[in-house]
């Protein structure tokens, strides 16, 4: 079955040069293998450094030093493959002939292997990869991708998330992004970094306090609340340019604002006096903003569910600050979070009905997640410092979150179970992260 | 590339994997890279990676020098002390009252006259950082109402939480929380400055 299938493919990419970057829609899922959780074996990729020419430049072997490393990290983090670089594949005896050598990385156990040639054009930085099947010798695509020198990590990312994509169907992740809020050049201001943490660059420059970023579902935009005007107002980063929008900027207190997967609406706290309650708008008409929770006590910190019906927000109207799950006009609310004695930050997993957010044991913030249907609730993390802030990686897989060590604080990435932990700043205290739905 | 070729190409591809890819026993021995790699091009998405340009942002101004001197001396007075509250709480102790009062006298005194006030809520570290915001703007509302209820004319003041973002003492421990958990009195605007 996975054969024909893998041919079917292979034929269309064939079939239309230039326009291989999106296969036609209908087939590209049906090469789905499923791989992903439980008991199945993890895909065995082989993946040796990429062919340079003996007269490649030394920006070139640079850059393509760069290419490899990132393919294979990139690869590895996907989660559904074992990769072999060239550490592993250093005992093989490879002629250049192919059958041979397809042999040869079959002996160590691998299913797949991936190739590349890279060389230059004019200043330009091209890699062909090559993406085959061991046991059938079938190639499964083959790509050509070209741009600037410094941008051979870009590549590498692109070309990781065709073959994450080519082989489990599933979207990847590497072009994905980290948005946060960082102290290290002075004022606390927005950063955004690639999804392995390189690439971390300034997006604000408002010289006050800024921060609590929340990206749009249409990576266009990012909402964020800065004090420039000495009140705290929501605004959004246009991107790709920049431009720094207005959301809500009157009354007392503007915080918290988290924009919708389809990047129309906004929800945010919001207070005139004493009481915050979360409001809702349109992100480009939020002249009046229509207020939807109307109790008491504490409302604010809402996140919309990927489907935009329903809003997860913090509440303390039971006593202490918990998680509640509203429709988005407000009505039928209902308390998720029951451990722990202070709860705030939820984050909707990209697809179902968990919500991740931090409750407090002891003194201690952990990252926690909670069916808001059935309720059953796992705590991921039990490390010694406080976890907080949780975001989805754009598949489910990872949770960022930030990890408080009295006032230091640095943004962390662990597996959706909770393993693996790998810490993604170091310049600096870095916090509140917000990982983004899409390509960046 | 023509569609009359394009559609030839489809056709030969077609056959051509039907012929030799999805034979059932395919060779073991795989055909060199015969397939000339399709052509993608990132650069344009490599550029439009987002390099926005933060020293155009807005800036947040800043207050006359002489006027945050005068602020330190009123303070150093007592005349516009700070309210300290207690950890997860917004209520004013008897103290934060006598303080208020204080803060009160001076504001409705001859010097205070045309004093503007802005008063900070601000919490400690120990809570989150976006529920704080929520609760800093408690903090600095229910000072606010106390001095309201003074007789203070509550148009000179306005309120603004900063949760924990703006802390006054960055130690970790109980005698530097309990300075962070406070309303403060900046004066942002007052005659003659």
């Amino acid at each position: 079955m996975r054969r024909i299938l893998l041919c079917l493919s292979i034929t269309l990419v064939l079939a239309v040069p230039g326009v291989a970057q999106d296969p036609p829609a209908g087939t590209q899922p049906d090469v789905t293998i499923t791989l992903a959780d439980g008991n199945a074996r993890q895909l065995r990729l082989a993946v040796p450094d990429a062919g340079l020419d003996n007269t490649a430049s030394a920006s070139l072997r640079v850059a393509a030093g760069d290419f490899d490393q990132t393919l294979r990290d990139d690869l590895d983090f996907a989660g559904p493959f074992r990769v072999q670089g060239p550490d592993e594949l250093g005992v093989l005896t490879l002629t250049g002939n192919q059958g041979h050598d397809f042999e040869q990385y079959r002996s160590l156990g691998n299913d797949i292997v991936v190739l590349g040639r890279i060389f230059e054009e004019g200043d330009r930085f091209v890699l062909e990869g090559y993406v085959y099947d061991l046991p059938s010798g079938q190639s499964v695509f083959g790509k050509r991708y070209r741009g600037s020198m410094d941008q051979a990590r870009r590549i590498a990312h692109t070309f990781a998330d065709a073959i994450v994509e080519a082989l489990t169907g599933e979207p990847g992740i590497a072009l994905s992004a980290l948005a946060f809020h960082s102290d290290r050049d002075g004022f606390q201001e927005l950063y955004l970094m690639d999804y392995d943490g390189r690439n971390q660059r300034r997006i604000t420059g408002h010289k006050s306090t800024s921060g609590f970023p929340n990206w749009s579902g249409t990576s266009d935009a990012i909402a964020y609340v800065s004090y420039f005007t000495e009140q705290p107002g929501v605004y959004y980063v246009k991107l790709p340019g920049g431009e720094k929008v207005p959301i809500h900027t009157s009354g007392n207190l503007n915080i918290s604002p988290s924009i919708s997967s389809d990047g129309q609406w906004v929800a945010f706290g919001h207070a005139d006096a004493v009481n915050t309650d979360i409001f809702v708008c349109q992100r480009e008409a939020c002249s009046a903003p229509q207020q939807i929770t109307k109790a008491s006590g504490i409302d604010t910190n809402p996140a919309w569910s990927p489907d935009g019906s329903q809003i997860a927000f913090t509440s303390d109207r039971s006593g202490r600050p918990n998680v509640y799950v509203m429709e988005r006009d407000g009505s039928n609310v209902r308390r998720i979070s029951f451990d722990g004695n202070y709860n705030d930050g939820a984050a909707w997993h990209p697809e179902g009905t968990l919500i991740a957010y931090a409750s407090r044991r002891g003194n201690r913030f952990q990252i926690t997640v909670t069916d808001a249907v059935t309720l059953e609730t796992r705590t991921l993390t039990s490390g010694p410092h406080s976890y907080e802030e949780p975001t989805w990686s754009p598949n489910g897989r990872y949770l960022a979150f930030s990890e408080k060590r009295g006032r230091s604080s640095q943004i962390w990435v662990i597996d959706s179970d909770g393993g693996a932990p790998r810490q993604l700043t170091f310049e600096g205290n870095n916090a509140a992260p917000d990982w983004s739905a899409g390509a960046l | 590339m023509s569609i009359d070729r394009k559609w030839i190409a489809l056709a030969l591809t077609l056959m051509l994997a039907l012929a030799i890819g999805c034979k059932k026993d395919a060779p073991q021995v795989a055909p060199p890279p015969a397939v000339e790699p399709t052509t993608t091009d990132t650069t344009e998405r490599v550029e439009a990676a987002p390099a926005p340009g933060p020293s155009t942002d807005t800036q947040q101004p800043q207050r006359p020098a002489t006027l945050q001197l005068w602020e330190q001396e009123l303070r150093r007075q007592g005349l516009i002390g700070d309210v300290f509250y207690a950890f997860d709480r917004y209520d004013l102790s008897a103290e934060s009252k006598q303080r208020l009062a204080k803060n009160a006298e001076f504001l409705n005194s001859s010097e205070g006259q045309g004093v503007m006030v802005t008063i900070e809520g601000h919490c400690d570290e120990r809570g989150t950082n976006e529920y704080n915001l929520a609760l800093g703007q408690r903090r600095g509302q229910a000072a606010l109402d106390y001095l309201a209820s003074l007789g203070v004319d509550s148009s000179r003041f306005k309120t603004v939480s900063y949760g924990e973002e703006r802390p006054f003492c960055t130690q970790s421990d109980e005698a530097c929380w309990a300075q962070n958990r406070r309303a403060a009195f900046v004066i942002t605007a007052a005659p003659g400055y």
